[in-house]
């Protein structure tokens, strides 16, 4: 098992969860495929690949719905299971993913490279997307650190 | 030192023909990551390490070229081989595409 505390004020956490279990319903409502096949022609195989990744994505998401629904993570406790660790990994991507495409299309890419993001100037639920945005980059970073 | 190559005095158009439509299979193909804001430095590293098999030093210095010139060929070689890699890449959430390699 791989346990981790996050680093974040716990208000801040209680803010995030309602964003974080709206942009995880709006991710797992779409089959995610938005990748290039590499063989766009060919109708049989663009079908084969995209219902291939969409099957890693639904599986992937199981591993962070666990996470969400865990009562110990509104308090910034964070528990996954070794073997799930990489889905995990991969359904926090696509949930920064999706906030980046939903939340946080006032920002450059650069601003988001970078970290310089001005907050006072946006709305506050420009602000609760960027800290949900920051806090699963911190799970992936401890996650990482973690993996074998 | 510069060698003329060998030029055959007469040619059979067959040959040219088979060589021109030499199988896509049997050609060779890049398998390239392209930048993202999103993903994290070491998330990217660790994706190469896990699916190409890369030491620490080749992978952070293929997520350094992806950073920073926006794109990195992680692998070149054969097309079945280079469309698992891209499958890999992108079920990591990770924008690869896969590019003839003239």
């Amino acid at each position: 098992m791989i346990d981790f505390q996050l680093r974040v004020d716990s208000r801040i956490l209680q803010a995030i969860l309602p964003e974080l279990e709206k942009t995880f319903g709006k991710a797992s409502k779409t089959s995610g495929v938005t990748f290039a096949c590499p063989n766009p022609l060919d109708e049989d195989f663009v079908d084969a690949w995209e219902s291939g990744l969409k099957e890693e994505f639904l599986n992937d998401r199981k591993s962070l719905a666990r996470l969400l629904r865990n009562p110990k993570f509104k308090h910034g406790y964070v528990e996954v299971e070794e073997d799930e660790a990489e889905e995990l990994l991969r359904s926090l991507t696509e949930l920064r993913l999706t906030l980046r495409e939903n939340s946080l299309r006032e920002f450059t890419d650069e601003d988001l490279e970078n970290g310089e993001v001005e907050l006072d100037t946006h709305k506050p639920s420009v602000r609760i997307g960027y800290f949900a945005y920051l806090v699963m980059a911190e799970i992936q970073e401890k996650l990482i650190a973690e993996c074998p | 030192m510069y060698t003329v190559p060998f030029m055959p005095l007469s040619v059979n158009p067959e040959t040219i023909e088979t060589t021109e439509t030499e199988p896509e299979l049997a050609q060779v193909w890049k398998v390239i990551v392209l930048n993202d804001p999103v993903n994290l430095m070491n998330y990217v590293v660790m994706v190469f390490r896990k699916v190409f098999g890369y030491g620490e030093q080749k992978a952070i210095k293929h997520m350094q070229e992806v950073h920073e010139l926006g794109k990195s060929i992680l692998w070149t070689g054969e097309r079945e081989q280079a469309e698992s890699y891209v499958f890999q890449l992108q079920k990591w959430r990770l924008q690869a595409v896969l590019e003839r390699d003239d």
